[in-house]
């Protein structure tokens, strides 16, 4: 992937680029708004990480907003030292993508960037998600695992939904509660891992091969390889 | 003592009331004393030494001289006043102005003060009544008729003045008391607001400097230091957070480097993600000291919108209860439907969230957890998360919501103490309250709520 990263405070972009760099991305980087805007404007990327307070004039809301109105679509990942809600809504209405606060994981970064690229390829039209032999029919909301219908609380369905959509990435608790419960805390208990190993129970249970993996330090991955 | 005395202004009224009434009555006695008293007094005077006089007479030169000293005074008295009688022991009159011994002056001698005929007139006249040697009887005395009338008009007006001042004594204990309750108000309801947290408020200068304004201006003095304090301590804590964040991304983000990595061991994998683990917790910490003071500032009341209660609560009951199931707990809710609450709804989910934290954490295996909310009868919401565990005791129940506190029941749990002092301040913000009951077994957490403006 090619991603461009705009954020002016040195360590947290070389941290960011050696990690991209490590996973195998390419990484442009600038360090201030209207070098950011420029690059964003004059080359095509896969994705976009910006910070939200930027120095050159014109600061992370600018640079989204300038490229909506020109019909660039490209991903954008926010990263900000605000963890307020507001100021994620602010972003995300703006056009952003997704809203990182700092600091983060890389792992969690990393999780984020592949599903917002993901979100890009896929056209989001399809009414059946698949993973090996396992199906779930968006519109008449009903799951199958080689052919026998599985049983899902509405809740169960979303997880699985959000889970098949992002099959074959990482995706992390934090963004399970984000994303499944609209949950912006993390909590103390293992909630999320129970939901989980219930989920696993339904689909993975009765059948040789797991889908449903634990990727260790980082989250969960639903794929066909284990 | 009863109620309304004990309160101070009221005291400082009456006393103000009292020396006022005091110092009106003292007035009006000094000039009493100086006018008609001073008049009553010369009039004795005169009478005194009338009598006297009429006394040497008769010892020296006999019954005529004594009559006819009478008389010549009667004759130079211009205006009338003047009143002689000289009686034998059986008061018959032998001299004098006056026809016949009057009735109300009896057999003793002394002062008299009666009305009395005199010149045809019945006026008020001031006598002295002296037996003399050989039993005569003396009568002097003086038509003090005008000097009644002024007295009377005098008693007249110091008892208006005396009335008036009674009232002006009540208007001005009234002012006083309105005055002193007004600044003492003033002060009760900054602390009052301090102590819900509200640490910026003043007590408002009257700039009359005035010993009031003098203790005000000590106590917004003491505030502002108190404040200054408070805020090092917590500016401390927050600079340690926040400076700290970066270096355990960093840390955290070359554990999962190597984590990555496919050389490493099973044993020396599952320790990296255990450190990471470890981290995520720290910079969890962090976080709440953050949010905490982002709570205290009170600046997320500007994003408050119509959260639905009834819904968040049951979305919480939702993501828990597997979690609680699976510790063999029954976790139940009950909600009223369709409660409304003006608030942040991520704040309140939180809120929620930390309480079934807890519970979830101190309720053995076999307990029950039971969430609810319900609307109240005077309008305020509440929302209850009781459990079976082992409870919080009374002593400790004060000091649960305090920063980093751990009581012993909690003292080997995982957690820092930071869950129930940020439900305190979620609440606090929307301007309700965090209370802990006991709940036989267990604790019971109510969140009471204002009910939708």
């Amino acid at each position: 992937m090619k991603i461009l990263l705009v954020e002016d405070n040195p360590q947290v972009s070389q941290f960011v680029r050696k990690g991209l760099a490590e996973s195998g991305h390419a990484v442009d980087h600038a360090d201030n708004g209207r070098d950011g805007l420029f690059l964003a404007t004059t080359e095509s990327y896969d994705a976009i990480i910006l910070d939200r307070m930027l120095p050159g004039g014109v600061d992370g809301l600018g640079i989204i907003e300038a490229l909506r109105r020109t019909g660039n679509t490209t991903p954008i990942l926010i990263l900000s030292a605000l963890a307020d809600v507001d100021e994620r809504i602010r972003g995300l209405k703006a056009g952003g993508d997704d809203y990182l606060t700092k600091p983060f994981a890389f792992g969690e970064l990393e999780a984020r960037l592949m599903a917002l690229f993901r979100r890009g390829q896929t056209t989001g039209g399809e009414t059946m998600l698949k993973v090996g032999d396992l199906s779930l029919d968006i519109l008449s909301r009903k799951a199958t695992r080689a052919g026998k219908p599985i049983v899902l609380k509405p809740r169960e369905y979303k997880l699985l939904e959000y889970l098949m959509r992002h099959a074959g990435q990482v995706v992390t608790r934090t963004m399970l509660l984000e994303n499944v419960w609209d949950y912006h805390f993390d909590p103390q208990t293992n909630v999320i891992d129970v939901h989980i190993s219930n989920l696993r129970q339904k689909i993975d249970a009765d059948f040789e091969r797991p889908l449903l993996h634990t990727v260790r330090g980082a989250g969960y991955r639903l794929s066909e390889n284990a | 003592m009863p109620k309304v005395l004990r309160s101070t202004a009221m005291r400082l009224a009456l006393v103000f009331a009292g020396l006022f009434m005091i110092a009106t009555l003292l007035l009006g006695g000094l000039l009493w004393w100086n006018t008609a008293g001073y008049l009553d007094r010369e009039t004795d005077a005169v009478i005194a030494a009338d009598t006297r006089a009429i006394g040497d007479r008769l010892r020296d030169f006999g019954l005529a001289g004594a009559v006819q000293t009478m008389s010549e005074r009667i004759a130079a008295d211009s205006d009338g006043r003047a009143i002689y009688l000289l009686t034998d022991p059986r008061l018959r009159p032998l001299g004098g102005n006056v026809d016949a011994w009057p009735l109300k002056v009896g057999a003793g001698a002394g002062w008299y003060e009666i009305e009395l005929v005199h010149r045809d007139r019945l006026h008020v006249s001031r006598l002295l009544h002296v037996v003399l040697p050989g039993n005569f009887q003396l009568l002097v005395g003086r038509d003090v008729q005008d000097r009644v009338e002024i007295r009377n008009l005098f008693l007249r007006g110091l008892a208006w003045a005396g009335a008036a001042a009674l009232a002006f004594a009540f208007f001005g204990a009234w002012l006083i008391r309105r005055a002193v309750e007004h600044r003492i108000e003033g002060i009760n309801r900054t602390a009052t607001a301090i102590v819900q947290g509200d640490l910026a408020r003043r007590v408002p200068l009257r700039d009359a400097d005035d010993e009031f304004d003098q203790l005000v201006a000590t106590i917004n003095r003491m505030l502002d230091q108190m404040q200054h304090l408070i805020e090092g301590v917590r500016n401390v804590s927050n600079a340690i957070a926040h400076d700290l964040r970066t270096p355990l991304a960093e840390t955290r983000a070359r554990l999962e480097t190597l984590l990555r990595q496919p050389t490493g061991t099973e044993a020396s994998l599952d320790g990296i993600a255990a450190a990471i683990a470890d981290i995520d917790r720290l910079i969890g910490v962090f976080n709440a000291l953050l949010r905490l003071a982002e709570l205290d500032s009170g600046l997320r009341r500007a994003g408050f919108a119509r959260v639905d209660l009834s819904a968040l609560v049951e979305d919480a009951a939702e993501l828990y209860a597997p979690a609680a199931e699976a510790k063999g707990i029954t976790l139940t809710c009950e909600t009223e439907a369709g409660l409304g609450v003006d608030g942040d709804r991520y704040l309140l989910a939180q809120a929620v969230g930390n309480l079934l934290d807890n519970a979830v954490k101190y309720t053995p295996a076999g307990g029950s957890i039971r969430l609810s909310a319900d609307r109240q009868s005077d309008g305020h919401l509440t929302l209850a998360v009781a459990d079976s565990g082992p409870g919080i005791p009374d002593a400790e129940r004060g000091r649960v919501t305090e920063r980093f506190y751990r009581g012993d029941t909690s003292r080997h749990a995982e957690g820092v103490g930071l869950g129930l002092s940020l439900v305190e301040a979620v609440a606090r913000l929307h301007g309700g309250s965090l209370r802990l009951d006991g709940n036989n077994p267990g604790l019971k957490a109510v969140l009471a709520l204002p009910g939708p403006a």
